[in-house]
């Protein structure tokens, strides 16, 4: 998409702009199958492949039983990842606190 | 031999008319085409958005992705009308 | 890669007024709704979409079965190169 007229106070030109300038940064991914991933952002392409460093995975494991739907979470934790850009579907960039 | 009708000449006619969209999950939305593109992504106003769950959401303009369409039926308004 | 908006502005040719990718630089800047396959829905200002309908959102508020269960300053919603989470989206009201 063109921004003829681009006014945007941010350097913001496309989605994947947002992404590169998280390179470096802490980044939450949230991908498909109810998983999540916090880590920092090495490297990533257009297809949304990325290999993180320092990455908490968060797995949310539904109880399927009639009486209690609870939910289970499940925390892994891995020294480098990469994740492959067809079950992302979120990256934002991580405000450390 | 009358030349036959492309499946996206169909649609272009239907440009500025009601149709009801049928969608590949049991999802159908209902409105006015005001554009579309090649991948038959599409533009409706006035929609009513039909959910499996009988319920009806009503949405002013969308932008709905072609990729999860089933089928167009033209000047249709949605299950509850046919 | 199934389903984008065009990403060209270069071709009016026989486009029709309003098409999906002219819709969508009429929008950018204002309040819209995305929602995904899922049913999650992303409220916020469209920053900016392109070919692959890919998404940048400000100030997202992420709503899951209608609850608000978390807000991104930015956030990047993928496209549907592979696999399609959009169903639509919509100017927010």
């Amino acid at each position: 998409m063109t921004d003829p007229d681009n006014t945007t106070t941010s350097q913001i030109s496309e989605p994947l702009d947002l992404v590169h300038l998280s390179l470096d940064e802490r980044v939450f991914v949230k991908l498909r199958g109810d998983r999540e991933l916090r880590g920092r952002l090495h490297a990533y392409d257009s297809h949304c492949n990325m290999v993180l460093g320092d990455v908490e995975e968060t797995i949310y494991v539904v109880n399927d039983d009639e009486e209690d739907e609870s939910v289970q979470t499940i925390k892994k934790h891995s020294e480098m990842l990469f994740v492959r850009g067809d079950s992302v579907v979120l990256v934002s960039p991580l405000v450390q606190s | 031999m009358a030349s036959q009708l492309l499946p996206l000449e169909l649609v272009d006619k239907c440009v500025g008319s009601r149709i009801w969209v049928v969608m590949k999950s049991e999802k159908e939305f209902s409105g006015t085409l005001v554009g579309f593109d090649d991948y038959v992504n599409m533009v409706l106003e006035d929609v009513t958005e039909y959910e499996p769950t009988g319920e009806q959401n009503r949405l002013s303009k969308i932008l709905l992705n072609g990729n999860n369409i089933c089928m167009l039926i033209p000047g249709g308004d949605g299950p509850s009308a046919s | 890669m199934e389903a984008t908006t065009a990403t060209t502005t270069t071709e009016p040719a026989s486009a029709p007024s309003s098409d999906p990718s002219s819709f969508l630089s009429e929008i950018i800047g204002g309040p819209i709704v995305v929602k995904l396959n899922s049913g999650v829905e992303y409220r916020g200002e469209l920053s900016s979409v392109d070919g692959y309908m890919n998404i940048a959102l400000e100030k997202t508020e992420e709503y899951v079965a209608g609850r608000l269960r978390n807000r991104y300053g930015d956030v990047f919603i993928r496209g549907n190169n592979g696999l399609p989470p959009l169903p639509y989206l919509t100017p927010g009201c």
